[in-house]
């Protein structure tokens, strides 16, 4: 059951990046796709033990490489989200508009 | 207006293949624990002396992909002081050094 | 951001309490959930929270911007000072050279823990040099 959950967070993020002409609001889609991502790892990581992996319990221990392997992963995707608003302030600050389809307009005018 | 119908199909139609991909490769049962897990629960506190199983693979077993994730800050940092910099236009403290 | 008496009043209390819990993530990251990313995190989160309450200019006094671009590079360079330490004791880049060699006074943990520190220092100063710089309202 949860995959399907999952499924569904990757596949509004997907709608987001493609349908919507704003462009913040598709740096965002991008944002919700990379969580769905990270939570797809951490929960099949989670699927073959009972309780985290820390020394000095007599439990079975989940398998940690997923979720060190993600901690990189978050970090990453946090610098990716902060370049790519910035160049969206950059592009707002040119062409005066956020709406995709105008930048696209306006920029094929200003190579003629 | 038959521009935007025939982009709403098309984005109609990545998605459904994306959903049937999903589908068909999430469902069932799945093999659910790997090889190396033995191997780290069993040496792993004992090799790098951390307690916590994550902090022994981020900073015994795989300590240059964290090394690579500093620098990939440091850059992303540098970009985006970079870029909002330039767009005010004037220099009023001194960059990443 | 318009000032209220509630966010003005919760931010200075909680402030303080979050940056502490960002420290007790650092320091307890080999034995307890926890470490260098988490704890990073969480000190940024604690500083985002003085800048929307309070301003940028009133949380900018407390953390200059210089002052955090060079802790930065300075936690940056440590990293690999550390790791050089671990070359010169015989284990290889990174390596902890207490993991096999029994020291008395320094406990098993050993190069860990300064690590995590130092990475902790570092994304934290990090994103909240992000964060500060795109609040900014000119």
């Amino acid at each position: 059951m949860v995959w399907l959950l999952i499924g569904a967070i990757f596949l509004t993020g997907l709608w987001g990046v493609m349908h919507k002409a704003n462009m913040v609001k598709k740096v965002m889609g991008l944002s919700i796709a990379n969580s769905g991502i990270i939570l797809l790892f951490v929960y099949y990581g989670s699927l073959s033990g009972d309780t985290a992996p820390i020394e000095g319990s007599d439990r079975v221990m989940v398998d940690p490489l997923p979720q060190a392997l993600m901690l990189t992963a978050i970090v990453v995707g946090v610098c990716v989200m902060a370049l790519a608003l910035v160049l969206v302030y950059r592009l707002y600050l040119k062409f005066g508009t956020l709406d995709m389809r105008e930048v696209e307009l306006k920029s094929w005018k200003l190579h003629d | 207006m038959k521009h935007r119908r025939l982009l709403l199909a098309a984005e109609v139609t990545v998605l459904a293949l994306t959903a049937l991909f999903l589908f068909g490769a999430l469902r069932g049962q799945h093999r659910e624990s790997s090889d190396i897990r033995g191997y780290i629960i069993e040496r792993g506190s004992e090799e790098t002396g951390a307690l916590n199983l994550v902090t022994a693979i981020y900073l015994g077993y795989r300590a240059f992909d964290t090394l690579g994730e500093t620098i990939v800050l440091l850059i992303a940092v540098t970009g985006v002081l970079y870029f909002l910099m330039s767009a005010e236009g004037k220099h009023e403290e001194d960059d990443d050094t | 951001m318009k000032k209220t008496t509630i966010l003005d009043l919760v931010s200075r209390k909680l402030a303080p309490f979050m940056l502490l819990f960002g420290f007790y993530l650092l320091a307890y990251g080999h034995t307890s959930p926890g470490g260098g990313f988490q704890g990073g995190v969480v000190i940024a989160s604690g500083v985002i929270l003085l800048v929307v309450a309070q301003g940028v200019d009133s949380a900018e006094s407390l953390f200059p911007s210089p002052a955090l671009s060079r802790v930065e590079t300075l936690a940056f360079l440590l990293f690999i000072g550390a790791g050089l330490t671990g070359l010169a004791a015989g284990m290889g880049f990174l390596g902890n050279p207490f993991a096999q060699v029994d020291v008395q006074a320094v406990p098993r943990v050993g190069i860990v823990l300064v690590l995590n520190l130092i990475i902790g220092i570092e994304v934290g100063s990090g994103i909240s040099l992000i964060c500060l710089r795109l609040f900014r309202e000119e």
